[in-house]
């Protein structure tokens, strides 16, 4: 053949124009585009700068809640005893009886509280017995209604253990609890009942995690080869049955938890149950489609090996497939159980009880400090439960 | 022997083939109307180029592919016929080895033999992995006949791969199969290990009279262990003859005028 002749690998000059042109237009187009729906955004999401700094300050009840959970606090002996008070109003004749009133154990720590009726400014003594001796004590007005006690002045009770204390009785007319008690230090702390109600609606909200999990794996592991390609699409319906199964799958994995929690929480009534039911839909799709997936990706030899020895289908899975997915099956589970353990914290907030329903009822009760021991130990069990599910995990790999 | 002219006629075949065609979805011409009779106890070893239809041949006598159209029949009854129920049975009847072995790789080389009887196991036990004492021992014995029964309770997968090809042949021996495929099962294997192997083979063929088929890329081996050569091109069955007979001539005409033939040790 002759010889070729030399030419450049030119792009035609002419031809480069127009096309960059109308690339540059396209990209305008896209730009502005872009620009618009940010603007239009700002506005439809209500962003408001000013409203995040002036607010910020109201995160410090927040920070300080962390700060300062509510969870242990020192272990003291407490020996107190109560009685009433009657405060009459001001003017009104003294009852004839007015009266003196004796509590306590005999032997044991005893007040006698005299008179039980009295005008406000009048005083009010208050002698007893059996007091752990040299100890300091308080005695403590509290409206029986309910309400924060007052102080009504401290004392030392005697070396024999005898207490005698005088104080006025203030000018706040109606019947109040009489406390007298002598409060000792010692060493040591111990969880305060938030804390303990708290460790019990997380370990609650642990085992609605399992539940949840272990429920959706009963179903999904016999539905997963349903959804395996390799195993249905021999035949027309195999393939309409992978087709139906692989569908339910993204259905139930595309409805958030926290959707299906307010619609089960409908059925069955708020609380834990609801959650778990949500956690079950939820994870019969997202674990049928790993496990399919995992079912899809082993090697088909065994399969046809065991297929060729005149196996029943059955014993083809059982020996063929099952060893082969064993491991994958495994970690993805144990991948969920983690995802479960948030989102049952999650559940909560909106129903399904656990420690996400008493974390909103803290908050909504500005109980910082108990919100603050609540959230503390739902970051402590995610964290466990993810360092615990990946060191597994590895060690199943 | 088997091919004496006096018992040829009265014997029926082993294994009847009769106008087997497989077209595959894409419109592979993979088998081309290839009729064969296999009389007991013959060694056929089966040679052609790299995508000549070896594979599909084996596979559609078992029915793991569908043929297209044809007959395979085995001791007289038509397996393409079959039900599916109907099949399990008489694939217990064949047994099949293959190129990369097929073994449950997590499971103990024991499991894995005793997998070949999973066609006469009762289903629940052998679903919960019971086995009955007689088919352990039976499988004992097979991995003693191939000489790895010390490996019995190892992985399959922590075997070589002439460790694994023995098991597999255990596997089938759990069969007491008529018919043995082999799919090239030395292929991934070196010169010597293939020797051992195909010793096995040829040993379960001439003490248990089990007929054997097997696809072989060297011809070395095929004029070493055949009774009978079938050479298959493009889908075709272009040649049926004693191993001998493959000269030069016929070398071209199955492989391919530019062939070299190579051989293994
Ligand atoms: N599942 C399949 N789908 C489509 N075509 C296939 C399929 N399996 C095999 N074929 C085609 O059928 C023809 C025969 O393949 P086959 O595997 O039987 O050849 P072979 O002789 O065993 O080759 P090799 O020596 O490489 O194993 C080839 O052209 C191949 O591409
Ligand atoms: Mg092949």
């Amino acid at each position: 053949m002759a010889r070729v002749e030399a030419r450049p690998l030119a792009r035609p000059p002419m031809h480069s124009f127009p096309s960059s042109q109308a690339r540059r237009v396209r990209l305008a187009i896209v730009l502005a585009a872009l620009v618009v729906a940010h603007v239009v955004g700002w506005q439809m999401a209500k962003i408001n700068i000013p409203a995040l700094i002036v607010g910020l300050p109201n995160m410090r009840h927040i920070v300080l809640g962390l700060l300062q959970p509510d969870a242990f606090e020192p272990i003291r002996d407490v020996t107190k005893v109560e009685s009433e008070l009657t405060i009459l109003p001001a003017g009104s004749p003294v009852p004839a009886e007015s009266g003196r009133r004796t509590v306590g154990t005999p032997g044991g720590p005893q007040a006698t509280v005299q008179p039980a009726q009295v005008r406000p400014g009048q005083p009010v003594y208050v002698q007893g017995s059996g007091w752990p001796a040299g100890k300091k004590g308080e005695v403590l007005l509290a409206a029986s209604y309910g309400g924060r006690p007052r102080s009504a002045g401290a004392f030392t009770v005697a070396p024999d253990g005898t207490i005698n204390h005088a104080f006025y009785a203030p000018a706040s007319e109606g019947a109040f609890d009489l406390v007298v008690q002598v409060v000792t230090p010692r060493f040591g702390w111990r969880p305060t009942e938030t804390l303990l109600l708290s460790l019990r609606l997380m370990v609650e909200t642990l085992f609605l995690a399992l539940m949840g999990t272990s429920l959706a794996i009963v179903f999904t592991l016999p539905l997963s080869f349903l959804g395996a390609r390799n195993l249905m699409g021999k035949t027309r319906v195999g393939r309409a049955i992978y087709y139906v199964t692989r569908t339910v799958f993204n259905l139930l994995r595309s409805i958030e938890v926290v959707i299906i929690v307010t619609i089960m929480a409908v059925v069955v009534g708020i609380g834990s149950f609801a959650g778990v039911l949500a956690i079950v839909v939820h994870s019969i799709g997202a674990l049928g489609k790993l496990y399919s997936e995992a079912i899809e990706s082993i090697d088909p030899g065994p399969i046809e090996a065991i297929s060729a020895t005149g196996a029943h289908p059955l014993q083809v899975i059982r020996y063929a497939v099952v060893p082969q997915v064993i491991p994958e099956f495994l970690s993805f589970t144990l991948y969920r159980m983690d995802i479960n353990v948030r989102m049952s914290t999650i559940v909560g907030l909106v129903g399904g009880g656990g420690i996400g329903f008493i974390l909103t009822q803290y908050i909504n009760l500005l109980q910082w400090n108990q919100a603050g021991t609540a959230i503390w130990l739902i970051a402590i069990a995610v964290t466990a439960i993810d360092y615990l599910s990946a060191w597994l995990r590895e060690k199943i790999v | 022997m088997h091919s004496s002219p006096f018992t040829l006629h009265f014997e029926q075949p082993v294994l009847e083939v009769r106008g087997l065609t497989k077209i595959f979805p894409g419109g592979t011409r993979a088998l081309d109307d290839v009729s064969v009779s296999v009389p007991d106890g013959q060694f056929v070893v089966v040679i052609g180029l790299s995508g000549a239809g070896k594979s599909t041949f084996l596979r559609c006598i078992n029915r793991l592919l569908e043929p297209t159209s044809g007959r395979v029949i085995l001791d007289g009854e038509e397996v393409t016929a079959a039900s599916l129920k109907r099949l399990r049975q008489i694939r217990r009847q064949i047994g099949m080895i293959f190129q990369q072995f097929n073994l449950i790789k997590r499971e103990s080389v024991l499991i894995n033999v005793l997998a070949g009887a999973l066609g006469s196991a009762h289903l629940l036990h052998s679903l919960i992995g019971y086995w009955p004492k007689a088919d352990v021992e039976r499988a004992m014995a097979n991995l003693e006949r191939v000489g790895i029964a010390e490996k019995a309770f190892q992985r399959a997968d922590t075997l070589s791969g002439g460790q694994q090809q023995r098991v597999a042949i255990a596997r089938t021996l759990m069969q007491e199969p008529r018919l043995l495929l082999a799919d090239e099962p030395v292929a991934s294997l070196d010169p010597a290990t293939s020797h051992s192997v195909m010793r096995y083979v040829e040993q379960i063929n001439r003490e248990d009279g089990i007929t054997v088929i097997c696809n072989l890329h060297f011809l070395s081996l095929a004029r070493r262990y055949a009774d009978r050569v079938l050479a298959f091109r493009a889908g075709q069955l272009v040649a049926d003859l004693p191993p001998e007979a493959i000269d030069g001539a016929k070398f071209r005409e199955i492989y391919g005028e530019d062939a070299v033939e190579v051989e293994v040790a």
